[in-house]
């Protein structure tokens, strides 16, 4: 049987095509302005790369993220909370916890041994602690953002940033470049702080071990490696972080296709 | 940005609230043109005194609620800001200093306006803020201010005689403050019809809050948040008790015929904590899932009304403060209290608002909320000011919303 799940961000648009249990293609596109084209574009995209598969032959189709309810070609919606559980638990069955970080977001989410939504806690209100900070960072230091993370763990010295506002945070970062600091230091005072944040999120929701973290920032091995540190343990990392809520849209697309 | 404001209502008698609040309002401007006094009051400040000494209240969050509910409640807001107020501040006290002192930059304000106040009353129980907010008013608008001292007693408080003599004490220092402010006398007789009005009301209110655990939920708090006003702003008068015997009439009505909010009800939710008053319509969004809040943390009446305590009504208000096992202070005593609630009327999950700008709320509700979740009931903390629509989200709102059904139902599936 066939099932999809679209998982429409606030900076990237996801899809995945599944074939009973297994992953059969999959999709990332920047999100555009129009969120339902942008669904349908990624959509397209992973039935292509399947090159035999039509619209018509996907049973059911679920729709995740925050351009959830625009998505008219899906069956039904399911918040991207108990996607991500749902997609992080089927890959690796021993997660309770997952730390999400997408562009415009940060979530902790707990679950129980079958990937089904227990708790979770959100920052949504405060750019400091998604994807989008990072954005801002690589290129007020004019910096590739793929590398930032990695360059962060090459000081000994880091900056203690004062504020962790996106916007003042920004500022500070430009002023400290002024001043000629290194900058390895001053990336590593920013994802320390990026890391507090987060760490503290995940402590209001409660770490279950294995903790898996999805989403653009599980490929910021900084920010990884600062959570590893603080929490105490190993985290998991998804081959394709992206995709998770999308990947559980499609898992929820094929169990509710399997019950009708 | 919001599109939605009042919540849809299930009960007939509930509908006739707006009818009651606006007439109530027209009032006040008309008491004032007769020449009547005036008094701005906080809420806590007793409706039977100011009618004994012949004073028209004006409730200001009543009236800060009704501004949020018409979502003028940022323009209120913004022009409070205007004035130097941080957005920090209390929603509703922000929204008032704006009305004060920055009109023109303010929205046209609901219901005419304010009759003007001859005097301030505020009420010193457990909050800080609102002391601020009217010495505040009362300074910039030159008139004088009352300030009723009476506290809410620690959980397991032994000194309670103490704390009623204490309350009695600033009720007399009350009238004294009205007599010299009006040149009225007080009427004790008046005073004590109120009352025995009051008395009876808040038996029928008991019995309401009785008939709310009935499955399915005969009126949920999209009535409740409304329902409530003529009880805390028309007290003791005869069209409130009547309004409530109607009330309980159409609850028994609907639990005879077990009509509930939805055809059929899959989970009970309860509200804790201050509603946004912007969008009341979220309070009906669990409707869509098979759910209904069914309960609030704020009006249920938790035990029978005591009878009277003294001759004296002043001194049966004070005796009765302290007796009446009312709303919980102290967070052990709201802790159990809401666990209790959760028991009784077979709450499946709790939504707590967190009013940054209320802090006398916003740190129990953590609190609350660490107690619930130990216990395995599933909680989603809102983080919204009560007023100010600038710090709401409605597509944030609404997946937290949806996040927390799907945690509900996978919990009963
Ligand atoms: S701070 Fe909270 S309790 Fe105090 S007046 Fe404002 S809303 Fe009411």
């Amino acid at each position: 049987m066939l099932t999809a799940g679209i998982d429409v961000g606030s900076s990237t648009s996801k899809a995945v095509i599944l074939q009973d249990n297994k992953i059969l293609s999959y999709s990332i596109i920047p999100t555009s302005a129009e969120s339902a084209d942008s669904a349908q574009r990624a959509f397209d995209k992973a039935l292509d790369k399947t090159q035999f598969i039509s619209p018509d032959d996907i049973h059911w189709i679920i729709a995740t993220g925050y351009g959830r309810v625009v998505v008219t070609f899906a069956k039904e919606t399911v918040t991207e909370l108990s996607c991500h559980v749902k997609g992080a638990n089927w890959l690796f069955p021993s997660v309770r916890t997952v730390l999400d970080m997408g562009g415009q977001d940060c979530k902790a989410i707990k679950c129980d041994g079958q990937g089904r939504l227990l708790n979770f806690t959100m920052n949504d209100k405060c750019a400091a602690g998604t994807g989008r900070f990072f954005e801002l960072i690589a290129k007020v230091m004019d910096l590739p953002l793929s590398d930032i993370g990695e360059l962060s763990l090459e000081t000994d010295d880091e900056v203690r940033m004062s504020s962790t506002c996106a916007v003042f945070g920004k500022s500070e970062v430009a002023s400290l470049m002024r001043q000629g600091r290194n900058k390895s230091d001053i990336l590593g005072g920013v994802h320390t702080a990026v890391s507090d944040r987060i760490v503290t999120l995940l402590r209001r929701v409660g770490i279950t071990p294995d903790l898996a973290i999805t989403g653009g920032i599980a490929r910021n091995i900084g920010i990884v490696k600062r959570v590893e540190k603080r929490v105490g343990c190993r985290a998991l990392i998804p081959e394709e972080p992206q995709i998770i809520g999308a990947l559980g849209a499609a898992l929820f697309a094929r169990d509710r296709a399997s019950r009708n | 940005m919001v599109q939605s404001t009042s919540a849809k209502k299930s009960l007939q008698t509930t509908l006739e609230v707006p009818v009651l609040r606006r007439k109530y309002y027209a009032q006040t401007l008309d008491d004032s043109q007769k020449g009547k006094k005036v008094a701005w009051c906080s809420n806590n400040i007793p409706s039977e005194i100011l009618d004994a000494m012949d004073v028209t209240g004006v409730f200001l969050e009543n009236y800060a609620t009704v501004i949020a509910s018409k979502r003028l409640g940022s323009g209120f807001c913004a022009a409070g800001e205007k004035v130097g107020f941080s957005q920090d501040v209390c929603g509703y006290a922000r929204m008032l200093m704006g009305y004060v002192l920055a009109k023109n930059d303010a929205p046209e304000a609901p219901y005419g306006g304010l009759a003007k106040p001859d005097f301030l009353l505020v009420s010193a129980n457990s909050c800080d803020s609102r002391l601020g907010w009217f010495s505040a008013m009362s300074s910039v608008l030159n008139t004088p201010l009352y300030v009723y001292d009476s506290p809410s007693q620690p959980d397991g408080a032994s000194n309670s005689l103490v704390v009623a003599e204490h309350i009695e004490t600033e009720l007399r220092n009350l009238i004294s403050f009205l007599e010299k402010q009006t040149g009225n006398k007080f009427n004790p007789d008046k005073v004590r019809r109120r009352m025995d009005i009051s008395r009876q009301t808040s038996e029928i209110m008991y019995e309401i809050s009785q008939l709310r655990k009935a499955v399915p939920s005969p009126m949920g708090s999209a009535d409740m948040f409304t329902a409530v006003w003529p009880s805390m702003y028309l007290s003791g008068t005869k069209e409130c008790e009547d309004f409530y015997k109607r009330l309980r009439a159409e609850m028994e009505e609907r639990i005879a015929r077990k009509i509930g909010i939805v055809p059929e009800e899959r989970f009970r939710i309860m509200w804790s904590g201050i509603p946004f008053w912007y969008d009341m319509q979220l309070i009906n969004y669990v409707e869509n899932f098979g759910g209904v809040v069914a309960l609030e943390s704020f009006y249920r009446v938790r035990e029978r009304r005591i009878p009277s305590q003294h001759d004296d009504p002043i001194k049966d208000m004070a005796l009765t403060a302290v007796r009446q096992h009312g709303y919980p202070s102290g967070i052990s005593g709201s802790i159990e209290d809401l666990l209790e609630a959760v028991e009784e009327y077979k709450i499946n999950g709790v939504i707590l608002s967190y009013n940054p700008s209320c802090r006398m709320l916003l740190i129990s509700q953590t609190e609350l909320q660490k107690a619930l979740e130990d216990r395995g009931i599933p909680t989603l903390g809102l983080e919204c000011d009560m007023a100010d629509e600038r710090t709401y989200s409605e597509g944030q709102v609404k997946t937290r919303m949806d996040a927390f059904v799907e945690r509900l139902l996978a919990k009963n599936s």
